[in-house]
């Protein structure tokens, strides 16, 4: 008995071979690496007085590069189908609307309170 | 382990048959499942309409005493939660799209048959708790829309609004996993052939009403997370003496909101464009045009919550640009109307009582998209908010749009339902009775609200002038109801009495019709292939040429022919029942009614049923190590595994809901009045867990590249690594919150406090469910039949758990490493 919902027969043969094809560990330790190393470069803007008029855009694109560098190869974007890509940028783009609209609307709030 | 369910060896019987009451107990044929919605939505149809009635009868005449001045706000409290939550989305979702889906692209069930079940038991519980207040000392008063900060506390006392709030959660969270099953069923399991460009037009209006749903309602509960804890644990997410900002629930609910108009709407849209085309006999008219502009109404349907917010004051920039894409969502309404009048132009129409309500909804809905466009210029709006203008247009859209497309479709799928015919003399009467009472009751409203009624207002002075229009709308209700009386005595007359339907009775264009009314449990002998848009027609009448075409105009469509109906040759395999979606969904309801009324030992029954259940579920999976043989783990028509587009899609809809909290962290994390600021946070320290998080992303991938190669040794330890370097992380979570505690900061201490405890804590509730299903796989890698067939288990599981990594990425980056950087 089976939870789900074709014929039998047409399911017995079906096994992983249509799967798409998965990076090996050497690229995941290359991936490993980048991210140690974008962290670092994180932690040290947080740290060097001299770059906290700059924190805040360096800081975005250094997170974003992580985000793409996790989501790209240890999630498999790039190499799985693009409607589970659609399925993930989709939500992510009205994400970061909705935030930055938020943000903007209160810091109006904020400007005309104060 | 549970014991496996015994294989259900289906019966060429329909799926009405068989079973008793255990069999819809335990049901998970989307079919019966459909059914179990729609009994449900149309007694909650009819209570929001008996509660309609009580507040019409109230307003009858001027210093009228029905009813007391808070009866009269718990009536329209519950009115509009109900219709909205217990009835007008679940008779389009739960009923309409649940029977109708599998059906009209040749699929045997929806893609998680047992989470279909689950929805159903989970919403019905979520309605039990919103009615619960019966019994606590009245029933919530604060408004459908729950404006903080009259939702406090100290404004609604006692346990109504504890009922309301916890009840909306779990009644959005059986949405959510309803149309991530639609979802992930449209996008993997068309039959072959079926396009997306083939879909019946209902399809596309609810796959794109599912992404809808996915990602509107996050927002909305977290604004009711954060009403909870300013009521249970002493936070003041919404209150302004320690600095907060009601207006912060009302963007968390119009995010939602407004979405939520074309939640209702889309479906209903799909509909009528199922509808109008079969009883106008002709195609859907500019049929790419009517997708796209379901696509488009819906991306543009999160960008116009803030229409509903203009009297707050958001600024003129932000006024201009609400205004602008408020109007410009008219463009994509008015194409589906105008494609929809094309439709019926030229053709050879039937004039059948779904076609009326067709034709009324397209009528009433343009009034009701008219007075819309007037609520899109801010200073109009401004001189009818808050008036029964506004009721008057919303009642005109839910209504005029959305009832209507109820009952058009109730009148055009009845029939394949339920085998049975409905009296199309009742539903005529009905129709005229509608269309009579509905005018009657909402139109004088435009009038009352321009002379200055204000809504929710439980009587009126006498003089006013507003008393005859009053009077008038009070008989049109009533006529209103009877119109409803008249359609539920015609169902009641139909299942008694009713004629037998044929399998296609309305010479249908898609393929529910070319299967046997009902339906049987298998829905297709053979998976159809799909050979154009209009499948069944085509079927029936070849794609072109003027004898398809007039045979059609003849008006005797040829039905199904018996080899189409013949049962099929082979035993086909169907979902087994099972009881645990109803025990795990009765588990929920002892949970949270313990919650509310205080009482932990039965939090701890409720969550111990509801723990024990879902486990149950997981294991009484009749393959568990065994998916080559699993049709769910099978490429589907997509090529893409239904699991794995499934994760995808509640991984998509995460991301509102922590964009929602990042939202009110960086708002309220410069708003504190005392207590410490975020220059508490320790980056050493977190840096530390932060490196730890994604090396056991590391671990994740490394884990799964072994079970590809069948290496189960190491499989195992790097799937250990992962627990490990996961309870590192929430480890050091642990100690930095007791810190923080020593520290003086709490979760009821200031702003910063409690934005910052509910995001990172959140976060890492997540991560604490990830460890426990990595140690679930780890337990149950030693068996034996976990093996490289397995690896897509190890693949969802790192999904999610990469997942939570990438957000902790935001997170250490907004939150610790931008703690200088003032919010908004």
């Amino acid at each position: 008995m089976s939870e789900a919902t074709q014929t039998a027969g047409a399911i017995a043969t079906h096994d992983h071979a249509d799967q798409p094809h998965h990076p090996g560990a050497g690229i995941y330790l290359i991936v490993a690496l980048f991210l140690c190393v974008l962290t670092a470069m994180e932690i040290t803007v947080f740290y060097v007085p001299a770059l906290k008029t700059v924190i805040v855009p360096v800081l975005l694109v250094l997170a974003a590069a992580k985000f793409a560098l996790i989501a790209m190869f240890f999630m498999h974007l790039k190499y799985d189908s693009w409607t589970l890509s659609g399925i993930f940028i989709f939500p992510l783009f009205i994400a970061a609307f909705m935030l930055a609209s938020l943000m903007m609307l209160f810091a109006y709030l904020a400007h005309h309170l104060a | 382990m549970a014991a496996h369910p015994k294989p259900l060896h289906v019966e060429p019987a329909n799926y009405l048959q068989g079973g008793g009451v255990i069999g819809w107990l335990t049901t998970v044929d989307h079919k019966r499942i459909a059914v179990l919605y729609g009994v449900s939505a149309l007694l909650f149809l009819g209570l929001g309409g008996l509660e309609a009635m009580a507040i019409r009868i109230q307003l009858w005449a001027p210093g009228e005493h029905f009813i007391s001045a808070r009866a009269y706000n718990e009536l329209f409290t519950m009115h509009g939660t109900s219709m909205l939550f217990l009835a007008v989305m679940p008779l389009l979702l739960g009923t309409f799209a649940n029977f109708m889906l599998p059906l009209q692209i040749g699929a045997r069930d929806v893609a998680f048959p047992r989470i279909n079940a689950l929805s159903f038991w989970v919403s019905l519980m979520g309605a039990i708790l919103l009615h619960l207040g019966w019994f606590f000392g009245g029933l919530p008063d604060a408004g459908w829309f729950g404006y903080a900060n009259l939702t406090e506390r100290m404004y609604s006392p006692g346990l109504p609004l504890d009922f309301w709030t916890l009840g909306l959660i779990v009644a959005g969270a059986s949405t959510i996993l309803a149309t991530l099953n639609f979802l992930v069923t449209l996008i993997t399991m068309r039959a072959p052939g079926m396009s997306y460009m083939r879909m019946p037009m209902f399809c596309w209006a609810i796959m794109i009403t599912s992404i809808l749903v996915l990602l509107a309602f996050p927002p909305l509960t977290v604004g009711l997370i954060f009403l909870l804890m300013d009521r249970f644990f002493g936070t003041h997410f919404y209150i302004v003496s320690a600095g907060a900002t009601p207006i912060l629930w009302q963007h968390l609910f119009w995010l939602f909101g407004h979405p939520e108009v074309y939640i209702i709407a889309l479906p209903a849209f799909g509909v009528i464009s199922e509808v109008v085309p079969t009883f106008s006999r002709k195609p859907l008219f500019g049929y790419p045009m009517m997708a796209y502009s379901i696509c488009l109404i819906a991306f543009l349907s999160y960008g116009v919550w803030g229409h509903h917010m203009f009297a707050t004051g958001m600024g003129p920039v932000a006024d201009a640009a609400f205004a602008v894409t408020s109007m410009l969502i008219a463009i994509p309404t008015g194409i589906k109307i105008f494609s929809w009048i094309a439709t019926v132009w030229g053709g050879s129409l039937r004039m059948t009582t779904s076609f009326y309500f067709a034709l009324g909804m397209i009528l009433e809905f343009t009034f009701g998209g008219l007075s819309g466009i007037m609520h899109a210029s801010a200073p109009i709006d401004l001189q009818q908010t808050d008036s029964y203008f506004v009721v008057a247009h919303f009642h005109y859209v839910l209504f005029g749009g959305a009832v209507f497309a109820i009952l058009a479709g109730i009148f055009y799928w009845w029939p394949k339902v339920t085998g049975k015919m409905l009296s199309e003399r009742l539903g005529k009467l009905q129709f005229w009775l509608t269309i009579i009472g509905f005018n009657g009751t909402f139109f004088p409203m435009h009038f009352l609200g321009m002379w200055g009624m204000p809504r929710r207002i439980y009587t009126y002075g006498a003089g006013l002038g507003w008393t005859h229009l009053n009077q008038l709308e009070t008989v049109c209700a009533m006529i209103l109801g009877l119109a409803f009386l008249v359609m539920y005595i015609n169902m009641v007359w139909s299942i008694a009495n009713g004629e037998k339907a044929p399998p296609d009775p309305w010479d249908g264009r898609s393929l529910e019709w070319s299967v046997a009314s009902p339906p049987p449990v298998y829905n297709f002998a053979r998976i159809p292939e799909v050979r154009g848009r209009d499948a069944w027609w085509i079927v029936k009448y070849g794609r072109t040429g003027s004898r398809g075409l007039a045979a059609y105009m003849s008006g005797k469509p040829p039905q199904p022919s018996a080899a189409d109906l013949a049962p099929p040759a082979e035993p086909i395999h169907m979902p087994a029942p099972s009881i645990f979606p109803l025990i795990l969904s009765i588990g929920v309801l002892v949970a949270s009614l313990g919650v509310i009324i205080g009482e932990w030992r039965i939090v701890i029954l409720g969550a111990v049923t509801l723990v024990v259940a879902a486990i149950a579920m997981g294991f009484e999976y009749p393959t568990f190590g065994q998916e080559s043989h699993d049709p769910m783990a099978a490429p589907s028509s997509g090529g893409t595994d239904v699991r794995k587009v499934g994760i995808w899609s509640f991984i998509g809809s995460e991301c509102l809901f922590f964009a929602s909290l990042i939202a009110t962290y960086i708002i309220y994390k410069g708003r504190n009045i005392g207590g410490p600021g975020a220059e508490i946070l320790e980056i050493p320290l977190t840096s530390f867990s932060t490196f730890a998080l994604l090396m056991s992303s590391l671990a994740m991938v490394l884990a799964l590249a072994a079970i590809q190669r069948n290496d189960r040794t190491w499989m195992r330890v790097w799937l250990g690594t992962t627990i490990g370097l996961g309870l590192v992380f929430l480890g050091v979570e642990a100690y930095e919150f007791t810190h923080f505690y020593h520290e003086g900061l709490s979760l009821q201490t200031d702003l910063f406090g409690q934005s910052f405890f509910t995001l990172v804590g959140f976060h890492g509730a997540h991560v604490s469910i990830g460890v426990l299903w990595l140690a679930t796989l780890w337990f149950a890698s030693f068996g034996e039949k976990f093996d490289g067939s397995r690896s897509l288990s190890v693949e969802l599981a790192g999904l999610y758990w990469h997942f939570v990594d990438i957000v902790w990425v935001i997170i250490f980056t907004l939150v610790y490493l931008m703690q200088q950087v003032k919010g908004a």
